[in-house]
């Protein structure tokens, strides 16, 4: 095979993968409500303190931390991207059509490995756009009345860059799920159970020696360590970015071992 | 026997048929009662290893049935995407509209669908909490504190754990039949069930608390609970009456529309 028919294939795939991904219906309808949500929640988070500040004790202006409560959003739209991931994957075996795209591309590792740059360069896009509206909003709701930040602070562009590699890094975790599991409803719950329900349960346990050399590792807590302000009990984020990257890996490793074992 | 009666046999027949011979029910099933057990299981050994690092205020405020029974936070996964797909599978493979052709009595398939799966889910949701508790009292040994079944409202938490767990299926069967498509169906009632309490706990002052506890899962799982959290607080009895509420209006909206619109 010569390199110019490997390097058409490649464009070829990217392609039709391309027009596959922008025109699925579901997908710009649930990136327009992330972003709302996003946006909304950081405005009604941020929006009562901009409001009462002068009304509040001491105690709890010394707890507020502006640049958190813009942000802590990130930790449910983290499941709304993984959701997006799995549909790109999963959406083709519920409706057949991941059999023409294996005829036509027999390479199927090279369809998934297409469709992760894809989703990840749209999702990367995405996630910084809307970290960073949610972080202006909140900003906006707080600037004047109460303690706000700008990006030009000391960490807070790490942050929101932080919360947007996050965003995208289970968008990732996503796709590669739905190449396992192979099927919408499996994915879409697992990624509700991973992100929301585990870390709900376990964060609240007592924080002994055996939570501390665990607990911080789920991929929700990664996520914590490169959106919020970094606490003693959680990974540093450089940790954090490499336990994230490894957990992806695994995944994709998994699902390309299953697209080449198995029939469609 | 009377001709109604004869199509309700018949219905109940097909509807079990179907629900026990899809591949996956009876993994769902094992996994979800593994799920409740081990979960709890887990809780409970989290506590008791870390009792030591508890300060005083965090240990008064220690609920021992309700943490021997947090496996049904993720066994609600299991159950509710369970329930969404009793119905959107019908829809994603066309057979609904053989089944309706066969019983067009649509508003008995849903129901009788409902029912079996809400039958199963709690009986076996029931066991599991059961042997969740004791399981997870066994092993909230001293200093820790450990609850028994005669204790006031401890049996009454315990039964709530599958009462939960059968009403999360029923809102799944109901919110199933009003989007008709699994991904949404799946998205939908989790995004209200998971996402909206932890949403609008985020939102700073009494409103946040406030509209928390009239929520679904919120208010649900005031039944399950044995010591009040927080300062809002509905209690037991009116939590389920809310969360009942909710899957009541689900459900009576689903069979309106299914009545109304094309297979």
């Amino acid at each position: 095979m010569s390199t110019i028919s490997q390097s058409r294939r490649a464009r070829a795939v990217l392609a039709s993968e391309w027009i596959k991904l922008r025109s699925l219906r579901s997908m710009r309808a649930t990136l327009a409500a992330t972003a709302l949500f996003s946006v909304a929640l950081s405005v009604l988070v941020c929006g009562p303190v901009g409001a009462h500040w002068s009304t509040f004790s001491a105690a709890r202006r010394a707890q507020f931390d502006p640049v958190d409560s813009s942000l802590n959003n990130i930790q449910l739209v983290a499941v709304f991207f993984g959701a997006l991931g799995a549909l790109v994957v999963t959406n083709e075996y519920g409706n057949g059509l991941i059999r023409s795209t294996f005829a036509a591309t027999p390479q199927r590792g090279r369809v998934l490995a297409a469709k992760a740059v894809l989703f990840g360069v749209g999702a990367l896009v995405a996630s910084t756009v809307i970290v960073l509206a949610a972080f202006g909003a909140g900003q906006a709701m707080l600037a004047g009345r109460a303690p706000h930040a700008g990006l030009g602070d000391p960490g807070v562009l790490g942050q929101v860059l932080g919360g947007a590699l996050y965003l995208t890094l289970a968008g990732l975790f996503g796709l590669f799920l739905g190449a396992v599991a192979r099927n919408t409803a499996v994915s879409v719950s697992a990624m509700f159970g991973v992100f929301l329900v585990l870390p709900v349960l376990v964060n609240s346990l007592p924080k002994d020696a055996l939570w501390q050399h665990t607990v911080p590792y789920l991929p929700s807590n990664l996520g914590v360590s490169l959106w919020h302000t970094h606490g003693s009990l959680f990974a540093a984020p450089w940790l954090a970015v490499v336990g994230l990257v490894g957990y992806v890996a695994v995944l994709g490793a998994a699902g390309m071992v299953q697209l080449r074992g198995r029939d469609t | 026997m009377t001709a109604a009666g004869l199509r309700l046999r018949a219905t109940a027949g097909s509807e079990w048929i179907k629900f026990r011979s899809v591949r996956s029910v009876p993994a769902v099933l094992i996994a979800t009662a593994i799920v409740v057990v081990v979960g709890g299981v887990l809780v409970a050994a989290g506590f008791r290893s870390g009792w030591s690092t508890m300060d005083a205020a965090d240990r008064a405020a220690f609920d021992p049935t309700f943490q021997s029974l947090r496996g049904v936070e993720l066994a609600q996964l299991f159950v509710g995407t369970l329930g969404v797909l009793t119905v959107t599978g019908e829809y994603t493979s066309g057979l609904i509209r053989t089944t309706f052709a066969a019983t067009p009595q649509r508003a008995q398939v849903l129901v009788i669908k409902g029912l079996i799966l809400g039958a199963v889910v709690w009986v076996l949701c029931t066991v599991a909490s059961f042997v969740a508790f004791f399981a997870g009292q066994a092993l909230l040994t001293a200093p820790a504190r450990h609850a028994s079944l005669g204790d006031p409202g401890v049996l009454r938490a315990v039964f709530g754990g599958g009462v939960y767990l059968l009403l999360i299926g029923l809102f799944g069967v109901a919110i199933g039949a009003l989007l008709r498509r699994t991904t949404a169906g799946v998205a939908g009632l989790f995004v209200i069930v998971l996402v909206l309490p932890i949403a609008v706990a985020l939102v700073p002052g009494d409103l946040g608390a406030q509209l928390n506890e009239y929520l679904p899962s919120t208010a649900g799982m005031e039944f399950w609970t044995v010591v009040p959290a927080g300062d809002h607080t509905l209690g037991a009895w009116p939590g389920l009456a809310v969360f009942v509420l909710y899957v009541v209006a689900a459900g009576v909206a689903a069979l309106v529309l299914l009545r109304r619109r094309d297979v």
